[in-house]
């Protein structure tokens, strides 16, 4: 499943309880109030456990949580960085 | 199944946690297993290594940060209740702390608490500021709490609308005060189950504290007017004091948890459970009241994700949990906090 796939699909089952008439990939989670402040601890807890990786405390910002796009392009740069960094690290 | 707390009826429960089956979005497994438990097991994100990790990295954040600020290492919100003084008395004890506590008064502390805010500060020799709106204000805010639906859904899945509007401030003074300060640490006596454990050590963000504070300030200035204004952090802090913006713990979200035990241990330096307040709080005599308008608006306890959370981690017993949350509100405590509000709530 892609990173849309699954971020979405989260935040549909837990927070909106499947009603995603509201939700689009720009709406922001806070500000449409789909997701509080403690739902993000929640989120951030889900997106470490299911891609095994830790979101460091300078990356917690709205710009990379604070909807499904930002999310997701989040995930993109943080990952394959990681996955870059390990693969130079093998190299050397 | 047990017996719903609004009839006789009997509802259906998870049979691992206490998730009642009216709780939005919960769907159950042909076990009768809930689908936060099975998210829960899918994760696995509980574990005594990954609390041993956490607190771990307490120690190097308080070695790192001890002594080096002005006035105080920490800040905690302190409520007197059982979980907050118990939270307070490992930063003093344990790690040496200077510490001041910040007690928001809404009007409906228990006198028991009370008493235990001024027997335990004076025990641990910890500084204490004692923050009281007029009452005019709290008033207004809490029977429009118990009006409306101010907060969002997904708030009111954690807390009743009342409980959120008064945590809502206290998070907001704390925090604006550790920066005027220039206090390194934010403390709470969040339980295991009110908050997750990544949350536990986490450098508040300005970026994310604007965003958050800007939807606070939406709410509560659209139902009750900007009388709280001063509550927030003014837009000139957070390029004023970016560097100020201090590091959010809840220690007991990762030292052991038993009840009983966190009692037994305060009793050790004065404190006294109250027994002028319901099952799930030690200080509040707002909470009942609170807790049964949310049971009235929504159908389920406010408190039961939060003990859900912790009959899940191991912390709190099924049993205990089902008779915190399925037992009905106390009716003169009730009665009491409702004519203190008035004709508005």
């Amino acid at each position: 499943m892609s990173y849309l796939e699954t971020i979405r699909k989260y935040v549909i089952e837990n927070f909106l309880f499947g009603d995603d008439s509201q939700l689009e990939e720009d709406t922001s989670f806070l500000e449409s109030g789909i997701i509080d402040s403690t739902g993000i601890l929640e989120l951030i807890e889900f997106i470490e456990g299911t891609y095994h990786m830790r979101i460091d405390d300078e990356e917690l910002i709205p710009e990379n949580l604070d909807s499904i796009r930002n999310v997701v392009e989040f995930l993109e740069r943080k990952l394959s960085k990681e996955i870059t960094t390990e693969e130079s690290a093998r190299q050397s | 199944m047990v017996e719903s707390y609004r009839s006789k009826e009997h509802i259906k429960i998870c049979t691992h946690c206490i998730l009642p089956e009216t709780f939005p979005g919960i769907t159950f497994n042909e076990s009768g297993v809930c689908n936060h438990c099975q998210r829960e097991a899918s994760l696995k994100t509980g574990g005594t290594e990954r609390k041993a990790e956490y607190r771990r990295e307490l120690d190097k954040l308080i070695d790192n940060v001890k002594g080096s600020a002005p006035a105080y290492d920490a800040i905690i919100a302190y409520s007197g209740g059982k979980d907050s003084s118990y939270t307070l008395m490992l930063l003093r004890k344990l790690y040496g702390l200077r510490i001041v506590a910040f007690t928001f008064d809404n009007h409906f502390l228990s006198p028991l608490a009370k008493k235990n805010i001024e027997t335990v500060t004076t025990a641990l020799h910890v500084d204490h500021i004692n923050f009281m709106p007029q009452w005019p204000l709290m008033q207004s805010i809490f029977a429009t709490a118990a009006r409306k639906e101010v907060f969002s859904k997904a708030a009111l899945l954690r807390a009743s609308s009342i409980c959120t509007s008064c945590i809502s401030m206290v998070k907001s003074l704390v925090l604006k005060t550790a920066v005027e300060m220039d206090i390194p640490l934010v403390a709470f006596g969040w339980s295991p189950g009110q908050a997750p454990i990544q949350a536990s050590i986490m450098k508040t963000n300005a970026s994310m504290v604007r965003e958050n504070q800007k939807i606070l300030k939406k709410i509560f200035f659209d139902h009750i007017g900007t009388a709280t204004q001063s509550y927030f952090i003014p837009d000139a802090y957070y390029e004023l004091y970016e560097d100020r913006f201090p590091h959010n713990i809840h220690p007991l979200a990762f030292f052991d948890y038993n009840e009983d035990k966190i009692s037994q241990e305060l009793e050790e330096i004065g404190w006294n459970a109250p027994t002028d307040t319901d099952s799930n709080s030690t200080n509040c005599l707002l909470n009942a009241f609170a807790n049964q308008r949310h049971l009235e608006q929504y159908g389920y306890h406010p408190y039961v994700l939060e003990i859900a959370n912790m009959v899940r981690q191991g912390v709190m017993s099924r049993e205990k949990g089902i008779r915190k949350i399925y037992t009905a509100q106390d009716n003169e405590m009730v009665a009491y906090a409702r004519e203190k509000l008035g004709r508005f709530a």
